[in-house]
C-alpha cells in the first residue's frame, strides 16, 4: 500500500549519533525518514502508517486532495502537531538518523533544524524587516557574528533581498503578501535548518509572487531539503523531485496511496486513484 | 504647476517632467490630444509640450444627502416644535423640560418617517430614521461631554489662581481673607494622586498582564474559573475595596491610612478592567504569529514575550490607560485608606494624602466659596491630567519601525499624523483565524 522512495542513503554506520544537535553543520542539508507515522486528533485518526523518505537536497511535493493529512504529515516532521491540543502520534521520524521523537529530543532543537513556511504570510508585524530575519537567531540567544552579511544573505536566498535593501527598517507587514512570504522564507533560512516544510506557500499569492517563491524553492535546494504542500499540480511537478499523493477514502484516515519520482507519479503512475487525481479527474 | 479656471467641472492638472515648461513656452499647438504626449514618433523637434489640464465631469454621489433631505429633517424638528408645544401648553396644562424634549424627540423621529415615505419611500424612510436615532445619541454623548468639560472650566477658570494652585496646599487657609485663592493650593493633592496612581499602576499592571497571558496563552488549569473572578471583581463596587483593605490592613494594624493603603484598594479595581481589556487585545493577535514563532525553535516564554505582547502593545498601553482612567478618579476607596489631608505629604507610605478626588470631594461641601472654587479647580486638573495621559499613551503606542531613515510608502499613512495617531483607535492588524 505505501511504498518507500527510491533506496535511500540512510547513514547507517553503527553508532549513530544520539543527538542530532551536536553533528549539525550549518548549511548542510538533511534527509528525513518517516516510518509508520500515524496521527489522531482528538482520538480521532486522520493518518495511517505513512513511510516517507525525504531525500537530501531534494524537493519532495506532498499532493493530495484537502483534508487528507498532508498538512498533519508535515507538522509531524517537526513536532508542530504536538502543538494543538489534543493531537497524538505514532511512529518514528528520523532527521539524518537521529529520531526527533527519541528521549531527550526537545522540540524546540528540532524546530530549529526543521524549518517551516505557513500557508499565510506572517511575518511579525512588531519587527522590521531585518528584525525579522534575526528572529530565529534571537529566539535561541545566538548571536551571529556579522548581523548584516546575515542578513543580507538571507534575504538574497529569499529572493527579496534587491527589493528591500534601502527599507530595511521598516515594519514587516508594509510589504506585499508575495514579499511577506518571501520574507518568512529567509527569516526560516537565516536559522540555517537542514530541512524546510512549506504548507501550502504559494496558496495566498498572485501568479508572480508564486513563480518567484518556485525560483527561490529551486535555488535553495542544494542548502536545505525542501518538503512542500501543494494543490497545484503544475507546481509539484515545476518544483518537485519525488512526490507523495495522499488520500482519505470516506471514513478512512489518510494513506501515502503511491510515491516516487515526480516523472513517475505525473507519467505513468501505477495507481488508478493517482492517475485520476493527476490528472483532474477529481479532487 | 499650471492650473486654467474653467467655467465648471473638476480641474485636473498633470504633472510629469515637463511641468517645469513655463506656461509662456507652450508651442502654438492647439488641436492635440489632451494627455501632453510628447508625440516621439516624429523626427523633427518638438519642444515638450506643457501638461494641459484635463477636464472632468463633476462628480456626484447619487445616494448623497442632499438640500432637499436637510430640509425634510428641519421641517420635520420644526413641526415637531410646533406640535408638541400645542399639545403641551394650549389642549393640556403639561410641563416640564424634559418631557417637553422627550416627546418632541419623538415626534420628530415621526415626522421624519411620515415625510419620508411621502417623498421616497417607506424602506428609506426606516432607514433615515435609524441613522437619526445613531447620529443623535452621538449628538448627545458628545454633546455631554462637552458640557461636563466647558462647565468644569467655567466654574473653575474665572477666579484660579494658577501659581499658588500648582505650588501651594490647603494648609495656610484663612477664612476671611478676600485673597484666600492666591493662599492656597492643590499641590499635596496632585501628588498625592500622582503617587497613588503610579503604586497602583506598578502593582496593578504586571498582575494584570501576566492574569491576561496566563488567561489567553497558557490556557492553563482553571482558566476559566479564573476568567469568571476577574468578570465578578470588575463588578465590585470601589467602595467596597476600600473597606475590604481597611478592614484587612488598617483596622488590624498591617498599615496606616496612607497613600499606599490606597494604592492597594486602586489595585482591586485596576486589576480586573486591564485584565480583561489586555485578554481582548491578545485574543486578537493572530495565531499565525505564533506558530511561526514556535516553528523557528522559540519557546513559549519568547513567544509570548517576543511575539505577542509587542504585536499587542498598542493595545496594551491602551489597556492600562482606560484602567488609570478608570481608577484616577475614584473617591469612595480613598476615603478609608488615604484618608486625606489639608497638608502636603511626600511619602505615599506613611500618614494621611491627600488626592484630587478627595479634595474635590471635601472642599465642594463646604460653606466657604473659595473652597468650592478650589474643588472645581481641582476638578480641572484632574479632567486635564486625564487628558495629558491620554495624548501621552497614543504617542507612546505608535507602532516603531522608522528608526533607519527612509521610508517609502508605509501603509499606515494616517500614523504620521499627530491628531490621527491620538484619535485613531487601536490597529488591529488581523482578525483571529482559529
Ligand atoms: N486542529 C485540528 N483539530 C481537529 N482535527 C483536525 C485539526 N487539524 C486538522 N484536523 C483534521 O485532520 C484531517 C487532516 O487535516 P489536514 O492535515 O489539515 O489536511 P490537508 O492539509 O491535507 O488538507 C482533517 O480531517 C481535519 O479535519
Ligand atoms: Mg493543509
Amino acid at each position: 500500500m505505501t511504498t518507500t522512495l527510491p533506496p535511500s542513503s540512510a547513514p547507517t554506520d553503527p553508532d549513530r549519533p544520539a543527538s542530532f544537535s551536536g553533528t549539525h553543520v550549518l548549511g548542510e542539508p538533511g534527509q528525513i525518514d518517516a516510518d509508520g507515522v500515524c496521527a489522531w486528533f482528538g482520538g480521532r485518526i486522520v493518518l495511517e502508517s505513512v513511510d516517507l523518505v525525504m531525500e537530501k537536497s531534494k524537493v519532495t511535493a506532498l499532493i493530495g486532495p484537502s483534508g487528507c493529512g498532508k498538512s498533519t504529515f508535515l507538522r509531524i516532521l517537526n513536532r508542530m502537531h504536538e502543538v494543538v491540543p489534543g493531537a497524538q502520534l505514532a511512529g518514528s521520524v528520523e532527521l539524518d538518523g537521529v529520531d526527533i521523537y527519541g528521549p531527550g529530543q526537545r522540540a524546540m532543537e528540532t524546530r530549529r533544524h526543521i524549518g517551516m513556511v505557513f500557508q499565510k504570510p506572517n511575518p511579525f508585524p512588531a519587527m522590521t524587516i531585518a528584525e525579522n530575519v534575526l528572529a530565529g537567531l534571537k529566539f535561541s540567544r545566538i548571536s551571529p557574528a556579522n548581523k548584516s552579511d546575515l542578513i543580507e544573505e538571507s534575504l538574497t536566498k529569499g529572493g527579496l533581498w534587491n527589493e528591500v535593501k534601502d527599507r530595511l527598517g521598516e515594519l514587516g507587514g508594509a510589504l506585499s503578501g508575495g514579499q511577506q512570504q518571501r520574507l518568512c522564507i529567509a527569516r526560516s533560512l537565516a536559522v540555517k535548518p537542514r530541512v524546510l516544510l512549506m504548507d501550502e506557500p504559494c496558496s495566498a499569492l498572485d501568479p508572480t509572487s508564486t513563480l518567484r517563491i518556485e525560483q527561490t524553492i529551486k535555488e535553495i535546494a542544494d542548502e536545505v531539503t525542501v518538503v512542500i504542500v501543494t494543490h497545484n499540480m503544475q507546481q509539484a511537478q515545476r518544483v518537485s523531485d519525488y512526490c507523495a499523493f495522499f488520500l482519505a477514502e470516506e471514513n478512512q484516515p489518510g494513506r501515502v496511496i503511491e510515491s516516487g519520482r515526480t516523472e513517475m507519479i505525473f507519467g505513468e503512475p501505477t495507481d488508478q486513484r493517482t492517475f485520476d487525481y493527476v490528472n483532474g479527474q477529481f479532487g | 504647476m499650471t492650473t486654467q479656471t474653467a467655467p465648471e467641472g473638476i480641474l485636473v492638472t498633470t504633472t510629469s517632467a515637463s511641468t517645469q515648461t513655463p506656461p509662456a513656452a507652450r508651442p502654438p499647438v492647439t488641436e492635440r490630444s489632451a494627455d501632453g504626449g510628447s508625440g516621439s514618433g516624429t523626427g523633427s523637434y518638438e519642444p515638450p509640450t506643457p501638461p494641459r489640464p484635463r477636464r472632468l465631469p463633476s462628480p456626484i454621489r447619487p445616494s448623497a444627502f442632499g438640500a432637499e433631505d436637510v430640509f425634510l429633517l428641519v421641517a420635520s424638528a420644526f413641526s415637531a416644535l410646533c406640535l408638541v408645544w400645542i399639545v403641551f401648553y394650549q389642549l393640556t396644562s403639561l410641563s416640564g423640560g424634559l418631557g417637553f424634549l422627550v416627546a418632541w424627540y419623538f415626534t420628530f423621529l415621526a415626522l421624519v418617517w411620515l415625510g419620508t415615505t411621502q417623498l421616497i419611500e417607506r424602506q428609506v424612510a426606516t432607514d433615515r430614521v435609524v441613522g437619526v436615532v445613531v447620529v443623535s445619541a452621538a449628538l448627545l454623548v458628545i454633546g455631554l461631554v462637552l458640557f461636563i468639560v466647558v462647565w468644569v472650566a467655567y466654574k473653575a477658570l474665572p477666579s484660579i489662581h494658577w501659581v499658588a494652585l500648582f505650588t501651594k496646599d490647603q494648609k495656610n487657609f484663612q477664612v476671611a481673607d478676600p485673597n484666600a485663592l492666591s493662599q492656597v493650593g492643590i499641590l499635596h493633592a496632585i501628588v498625592g494622586t500622582v503617587e497613588q496612581v503610579l503604586i497602583a499602576v506598578a502593582i496593578g499592571v504586571p498582575f494584570a498582564v501576566a492574569t491576561a497571558i496566563y488567561l489567553n496563552e497558557v490556557k492553563g488549569f482553571g482558566s476559566r474559573t479564573v476568567r469568571t473572578v476577574v468578570t465578578a471583581m470588575s463588578g465590585t463596587p470601589s467602595v467596597v475595596a476600600g473597606i475590604f483593605i481597611y478592614s484587612m490592613l488598617i483596622l488590624t494594624g498591617v498599615l496606616h491610612y496612607s497613600g499606599f493603603a490606597a494604592s492597594l484598594a486602586l489595585v482591586v479595581i485596576l486589576l480586573p478592567s486591564v485584565t480583561r481589556v489586555v485578554e481582548e487585545v491578545l485574543r486578537v493577535v493572530p495565531s499565525g504569529l505564533r506558530e511561526a514563532s514556535q516553528a523557528l525553535g522559540a519557546p513559549e516564554w519568547r513567544t509570548v514575550w517576543s511575539v505577542v505582547l509587542p504585536t499587542a502593545r498598542s493595545g496594551v498601553v491602551t489597556a492600562v490607560l482606560l484602567g488609570i482612567a478608570r481608577i484616577v478618579g475614584e473617591t469612595a476607596p480613598l476615603l478609608f485608606t488615604a484618608f486625606g489631608s489639608q497638608v502636603m505629604n511626600l511619602n505615599a507610605f506613611s500618614h494621611d494624602q491627600a488626592s484630587l478626588p478627595l479634595v474635590i470631594w471635601s472642599d465642594v461641601r463646604q460653606a466657604q466659596p473659595v473652597l468650592i472654587d478650589l474643588a472645581f479647580q481641582a476638578a480641572f486638573v484632574l479632567m486635564t491630567l486625564v487628558l495629558i495621559l491620554f495624548v501621552l499613551a497614543r504617542i507612546f503606542s505608535r507602532p516603531r519601525g522608522r528608526k533607519s531613515g527612509k521610508r517609502r510608502g508605509g501603509n499606515r499613512p494616517a500614523e504620521d499624523d499627530f491628531m490621527a495617531r491620538i484619535f485613531v483607535p487601536i490597529p488591529i492588524e488581523e482578525s483571529t483565524d482559529r
